[in-house]
């Protein structure tokens, strides 16, 4: 009994740590998108709250929170409550089998403990897909359950979008995975160790670059953000699914929106660009003697590139114009997936070839 | 007769060049050097209003205001030419005679409604005694929109804040006649 209270408060602490840090990041993230759109457009972006606008989520999340909480006439009210949490719930709970740091473990009461991951599970990237399909039923639901037609037209451009591109996602990473042969994130991290031509991106004889391109594209377009934010396109539908949502409710759809961006940020960064290696065989702080804290750099790597994605996802919405929806759909089913159906085939063949 | 033309879309055949610049996303790689370009070049054209103004140019059309001589008297005469060149009858002049002298006149009220004013200037350019102004201010946003019915005592008030250094009054002239304010040749001028 005391072990299983043990081992409940350190997954307890480990997942209000992840929470904590995951939340940190989308309100920094919802600053810092204002900010580099503002500055790329030669503007300042939010500068009121706080010096240079640092206060500016604070300011936001206060302002939600006060926010009269409006449920349209003629909605369907448990639909209409059900789907923020629909849609915030798979997007915070995929972070649950993302690799943060080295696999280190260490015991604490005779209870194995792996610091930077909440629960290394063997399907975790099936996990992940399974759990960002679920949250679409979010968007869907909320966009159903308004009874406004632009958010039921939002719900159904998101519904067309989100299965058409999840696919591609799902067929993009299928390369890594027979290279890996294994779905656990934490094994394909390690698999990538030793420097930048390790990474699944470049590593011979099957570079997954195309694979990486089809899922970076692909995931942009399953996080809805410009150029494929059709399902809240807001010079066409005021704000799509969420424009009978306020206060909190929004604030949700919000987090959710956020959430998944960093989530496919951390999936991206995973499994293709080598997770938490270092982009040299090693660490600095292990060569230099002091291995123990070698973690510190894993996870400040693993920051980089998550943020380094993140800073494409912003960088992408100040230059592209948003897509039209037959754009969208031929792009996805005639571009998207024969490109990652071919790569499938051709890494089968090399992986079949060359890895005896 | 000769046959029908049938109008078919011509085959679109893509150069080599073309077709490698669409698969490399040559145009979205030019476009993302633009937006990064501007964000390395950081300058930003924004001013931060209520902290820091611009600075208006000379001729700015401001606030409308009346003027006092360099004595505190009133410049108006009441003749009501600017009443007539307003384009948008936002002024409103009940002139009268100067009690006791019956060939001088002023205003003995004078009313504009700034909600239909549009800073045109005709106003200025008809007084032909220069008692009307333009002032430099812009902030005169209101909660009420009853407060930009503004009468004479008002109008006076902004010359009075905007206008500190007056005009002199001329020699030989009564305050509330219309000479024109221009100087005569034959009045000796007054000592400065």
């Amino acid at each position: 009994m005391t072990e299983l209270s043990l081992r409940l408060a350190i997954s307890l602490a480990q997942i209000a740590a992840v929470m904590g840090i995951v939340m940190l990041t989308v309100m920094i993230l919802t600053l810092a998108e204002r900010k580099v759109l503002g500055w790329m457009q030669d503007r300042m972006g939010p500068m009121e709250v706080g010096p240079y606008g640092i206060l500016q989520p604070i300011a936001d999340g206060l302002k939600l929170f006060f926010k009269e909480d409006i449920v349209p006439a003629g909605a369907n009210k448990f639909m209409f409550s059900l789907a923020p949490i629909l849609a915030m719930v798979p997007a915070l709970i995929g972070f649950a089998v993302i690799p943060f740091g080295p696999s280190l473990t260490f015991e604490v009461g005779g209870i194995k403990v792996q610091p930077f991951v909440i629960s290394d599970i063997n399907i975790g990237i099936l996990y992940i897909l399974a759990f960002t399909s679920i949250g679409a039923y979010g968007i869907i639901l909320g966009g159903w359950a308004s009874n406004s037609k632009y958010s039921l037209l939002g719900g159904l451009r998101s519904a067309a979008q989100v299965i058409s591109y999840e696919l591609n996602v799902g067929l993009a990473i299928v390369g890594v995975l027979i290279l890996a042969g294994s779905l656990s994130l934490v094994k394909i991290a390690e698999g990538q160790a030793g420097g930048f031509w390790h990474w699944y991106l470049f590593a011979l004889p099957m570079p997954q670059i195309l694979a990486f391109v089809v899922y970076v594209i692909s995931s942009v377009a399953e996080t809805n953000r410009v150029p494929f934010d059709l399902p809240e396109a807001e010079s066409e539908l005021v704000a799509g699914f969420f424009t009978e949502y306020s206060g909190m409710r929004f604030a949700f759809f919000f987090i959710a929106e956020y959430a998944n961006m960093v989530l496919v940020s951390c999936v991206a960064a995973a499994l293709f660009l080598g997770g938490w290696n270092a982009p040299y065989p090693g660490t600095i702080l292990g060569h230099l003697g002091i291995g123990s804290i070698a973690w510190i750099e894993n996870v400040a790597w693993f920051t980089v590139k998550v943020y380094f994605f993140l800073f494409l996802f912003f960088w992408l919405r100040a230059t592209l114009p948003r897509l039209r929806y037959d754009q969208l759909m031929r792009f996805g089913w005639k571009v998207m997936l024969p490109i990652a159906l071919g790569n499938i085939i051709v890494t089968s063949i090399g992986a079949y070839f060359f890895r005896q | 007769m000769k046959t029908t033309v049938t109008h078919r879309a011509p085959v679109q055949r893509m150069g080599l060049r073309a077709w490698f610049k669409t698969i490399t996303f040559y145009e979205i790689l030019l476009g993302m050097k633009a937006t990064l370009g501007h964000l390395l070049n950081y300058k930003p054209v924004t001013i931060q209003y209520p902290h820091e103004k611009r600075n208006l140019p000379d001729n700015y059309r401001g606030m409308l205001a009346l003027l006092r001589y360099d004595d505190g008297t009133e410049k108006c005469v009441g003749c009501d030419l600017c009443e007539a060149a307003c384009p948008s009858r936002v002024i409103r002049v009940v002139s009268a005679e100067v009690p006791g002298e019956p060939t001088k006149r002023y205003s003995k009220e004078y009313y504009m409604d700034m909600t239909r004013c549009l800073f045109c200037g005709m106003c200025v350019e008809a007084c032909p005694v220069d008692a009307l102004g333009m002032t430099r201010e812009f902030e005169w946003a209101v909660y009420d929109k009853r407060q930009l019915h503004l009468n004479k005592e008002q109008l006076l008030a902004i010359g009075d804040r905007s206008f500190p250094i007056r005009e002199k009054r001329l020699e030989l002239q009564h305050p509330n006649v219309a000479f024109f304010n221009i100087p005569f040749k034959h009045v000796p001028q007054k000592p400065a």
